[in-house]
């Protein structure tokens, strides 16, 4: 694995909090030494956040195809629009 | 790719959405809030039930009413409303970056799903979805599994520089 992945790993095994706590403070005193890596960490905490937005958005959107399938059905429709008259 | 089945999906919104609508009506709500509330409340069980942070043996019914419930006094007091909730059990909290904003503003995330859809389907399989690296080889077709957990990094590697270079952007700007 080349540097830059290996890199990647490493912030991630920080991140997930997978690292023993030895290798976790080296890491921490790397990242007080090398703005760098630093940064590296912000925006790789950053893409796992995103992820987890989007994992979020995507299942809202199918929620919202199945609730639109369900209202197609005349019984259902009525037992949700009665609850709101 | 593994998505949560439909028809669980539409059992569950047959049988328990109309109580969490009954609900949300008594509190003053409306459909709309309901539908809202309601999907917070699916998300939510799921993620815990893949993280297997569900209490054990808690039916889906009660789970699902209690969160929303949960979720549907949070709503109601960030309108003003003055309700009180009692104390939340553990396994009832809500994520604490569930109701956050985007972290990335709305023309970087059109650019990063424009240039990174595999890359972020990917990630989301691994960090969302939790799937094993077996079923990611299987969805994905990667030949071994030596290869998935490469093209994660360098997915990871992407997107982030992605970022990087946009904070950088802005900053000069």
């Amino acid at each position: 694995m080349r540097k830059q992945l290996a890199d990647t790993r490493e912030i991630e095994q920080y991140l997930e909090q997978q690292m023993p706590a030895a290798s976790r403070l080296l890491f921490q005193v790397r990242m007080l030494l090398d703005p760098m890596i630093k940064e590296k960490v912000a925006a790789q905490r950053k893409v796992l956040q995103l992820v987890r937005w989007l994992g979020r958005e995507e299942k809202k959107k199918q929620l919202d195809q199945v609730f639109g399938q369900l209202m197609q059905d005349e019984t259902f429709h009525h037992t949700i629009t009665t609850i709101f008259k | 790719m593994r998505h949560q089945d439909d028809q669980w999906l539409k059992e569950i919104y047959r049988d328990i959405f109309p109580r969490v609508a009954a609900m949300v009506r008594r509190m003053g709500g409306d459909l709309d809030m309901a539908k809202d509330i309601f999907q917070d409340a699916v998300i939510i069980y799921l993620e815990k039930q893949r993280q297997h942070t569900l209490p054990e043996q808690a039916p889906a019914m009660a789970y699902l009413v209690g969160i929303a419930r949960i979720c549907c006094v949070r709503k109601l007091k960030r309108e003003g409303e003055h309700i009180s909730l009692e104390q939340v059990p553990e396994e009832m909290v809500i994520p604490a970056d569930y109701y956050a904003p985007a972290p990335v503003q709305r023309p970087l995330l059109d650019y990063i799903k424009a240039t990174g859809k595999r890359c972020l389907e990917l990630l989301r399989a691994f960090y969302y979805d939790d799937l094993s690296i077996s079923e990611i080889a299987s969805d994905f077709q990667f030949k071994n599994p030596h290869t998935v957990s490469v093209q994660k990094y360098k997915c990871l590697e992407k997107v982030r520089t992605q970022l990087q270079q946009m904070d950088y952007a802005e900053t000069v700007s």
